[in-house]
């Protein structure tokens, strides 16, 4: 596709890759190229993400989260709260259906707790989580934003040395997220 | 030992020592391993405990040879050097400690870690007399018909007590995981109780009351019970009664009541967004407590001597607060910004609440002030986990949120009560439209 085309090409590994690519293409011919397709789709742990630090804690797994960055379920991206529980609008726990949950004396179940995923990530770690700036793919016909979740931090969450990405006044990338657009490509 | 015994002078008296002995080593290993684990009881220490009680009852039960042994022996010397009765009382004091000598059926191995499990300083004597009383019967019996020769002679009977402890062995691990949680009734729920008495809510029947074994229906909803009184309500009229001849002593209308709970002293009652407290004998509002705007919710009141303790939970938070009645001072009891705390009760200085974690639903009992709560009851979170990566992905830099795969489940733990003996829960379970269909289950509390 031609915008997936365009941010490929625009990326900062870009030309690397692209190089990497011809040079593969010289000494080994097409089966290696092949190979070089198949780790892209592969290489890392959700489409879009191009480098090696992981995901931020999030209730259901999948780091997906929502405009305003509150978790979302990744298969349907349904609001989720703390546990992991999907929840109408009011924070309250649904069924299947979207019916709200509610006790034996007819009042909905209680809500539970439902943070930001980068602010919770830094405090459960020791540090002030913020979102600074992002970078967008295609994946899946819509518009990703992959978000850094950045801080005051030395370390990513990971475990080693954390970088810079798109963390800006000496902030470093502690872990990633993503919030998926309704903008098809 | 069997020979120690018969030699001495009073093959009795010696036989009471050394058995003393066995139950005061075991008493101090014991009730120490069961105070150590009711301050680090926690999941996988159960695990662990039933690990090793599992491999003790197919050791026992197939007649593996019994690993590991200590060869540490009982000093031979003292039976030489001191009174007979004084050498087999400290010999049982090292037997009983379960350091020292060869032990004849795996078994031994799984009680400490039972022990640590069940963090309970009671139940780890009563594990120590049985330890005790394990390792003194072969000693005393044999010495009294005919010295260790029997044992020796006749294999066959260690061979069938090692089947017979890895049944017992095997009958405790599965009653105490099938008496983890027994269920009450159903559908039942909003459980209030006071000794041995208990009331409970059956959705779209009414409240019911269970004291001196017999079981009756109430003239009201949401019953409450507490010192001599109960307490249940027909739509907005409130009824205080005495509990043996339901007499009723108050019945006032108070809108929008929907829980209650009384004590020698108060009643406290729930309507959607407050919660208000007044004396028991008296009649109208009361004071308001605490009032919350949806979608904030309070959870059902609990009372104490002069306190009434309550839940409040948010999109932010949740917490489990304390007012003291008479002077209106709040203590914040439990908070979370991680779990859904819930439905606190209270007996004796120890509040019962419900913890709904991301990976686990459980029943916590700890000290007011807070500090070592320990798990009661424990089931699956309500939600699960998706594998962490996408598909035709690597998993390298996923972060899933439970460290193991989640047994997930529909239920939901949620109302408490507290005894002396028992913590009881309800459970809800989702059916149609959103609607939940309580059971009332009880707890031994450790």
């Amino acid at each position: 596709m031609f915008s997936e085309a365009v941010a490929g090409a625009s990326s900062r590994r870009g030309f690397l890759a692209r190089t990497g690519r011809a040079i593969l293409a010289v000494a080994g011919g097409g089966f290696v190229l092949e190979a070089m397709r198949a780790q892209k789709a592969e290489a890392f742990h959700f489409c879009g993400h191009i480098y090696t630090t992981g995901s931020c804690p999030h209730p259901t797994g999948l780091p997906r989260v929502d405009a305003n960055g509150f978790p979302l379920r990744a298969v349907d991206g349904h609001a989720v709260d703390d546990l992991g529980r999907p929840i109408d609008k009011l924070g309250r726990p649904v069924d299947a259906r979207g019916h709200v949950l509610i006790d034996p004396d007819g009042n909905p179940l209680p809500p539970a707790p439902r943070s930001r995923v980068c602010q919770k990530t830094g405090h459960e770690f020791g540090f002030h989580g913020q979102i600074d700036g992002a970078w967008y793919r295609c994946c899946g016909g819509h518009v990703r934003k992959l978000i850094d979740c950045c801080g005051y931090t030395r370390t990513r969450i990971n475990g080693d040395a954390a970088l810079t990405g798109y963390c800006y006044s000496g902030r470093h990338v502690f872990c990633v997220m993503y919030y998926d657009t309704k903008i098809t490509c | 030992m069997v020979g120690t015994v018969r030699a001495a002078r009073h093959p009795r008296t010696a036989g009471a020592a050394f058995a003393a002995g066995l139950a005061l080593g075991a008493g101090v290993v014991f009730v120490a391993l069961g105070a150590i684990g009711a301050a680090v009881s926690g999941h996988a220490v159960v695990l662990v405990a039933l690990a090793v009680g599992a491999v003790a009852v197919a050791s026992d039960a197939l007649g593996l040879r019994v690993r590991p042994q200590i060869r540490f022996q009982v000093p031979e010397p003292w039976r030489r050097e001191m009174p007979v009765s004084r050498a087999l009382f400290l010999y049982g004091l090292l037997l009983g400690t379960g350091l020292t000598t060869y032990v004849p059926a795996t078994a031994a191995w799984a009680l400490p870690a039972l022990s640590l499990a069940l963090g309970n300083v009671r139940l780890s004597v009563a594990i120590a007399l049985g330890f005790a009383a394990g390792r003194a019967l072969p000693v005393l019996v044999l010495a009294a018909r005919g010295g260790e020769r029997v044992l020796a002679e006749r294999p066959r009977g260690q061979r069938l007590l090692r089947v017979l402890v890895a049944a017992s062995l095997l009958l405790a691990l599965l009653a105490g995981t099938v008496q983890a949680a027994g269920t009450i009734a159903s559908p039942a729920g909003d459980p209030s109780v006071e000794g041995a008495n208990l009331a409970w809510q059956q959705p779209g029947v009414g409240g019911f009351l269970r004291q001196n074994g017999t079981t009756a229906q109430l003239p009201g909803n949401n019953p409450a019970i507490g010192a001599t009184f109960v307490a249940w309500h027909n739509g907005p009229q409130l009824t205080v009664a005495d509990r043996a001849s339901l007499t009723p002593l108050t019945v006032d209308s108070v809108p929008g009541v929907q829980t209650i709970a009384v004590s020698r002293s108060w009643l406290a009652y729930r309507t959607p967004t407050e919660i208000h407290v007044r004396p028991v004998a008296e009649t109208g509002p009361g004071t308001t407590v605490v009032k919350v705007k949806s979608p904030a919710q309070l959870g059902r009141p609990a009372l104490g001597v002069d306190l009434v303790v309550f839940h409040r939970a948010t999109s932010e938070a949740s917490w489990i607060t304390a007012v003291n009645i008479r002077s209106g001072k709040r203590l914040q009891l439990r908070y979370s910004q991680d779990a859904l705390l819930l439905n606190p009760s209270l007996d004796g200085g120890q509040v019962l609440y419900v913890k709904e974690a991301r990976c686990s639903q459980q029943l916590r009992i700890g000290r007011l002030g807070g500090g070592g709560d320990h798990l009661l009851y424990e089931i699956g979170p309500l939600a699960g986990q998706d594998l962490g990566h996408e598909r035709h992905h690597t998993s390298q830099g996923e972060h899933l949120p439970c460290p193991f795969k989640p047994r997930v489940t529909k239920k939901m733990l949620w109302t408490t009560a507290l005894s002396p003996t028992t913590a009881y829960v309800t459970v809800l379970t989702p059916g149609n439209g959103g609607h939940t269909i309580p059971t009332l289950l009880a707890v031994a509390r450790r």
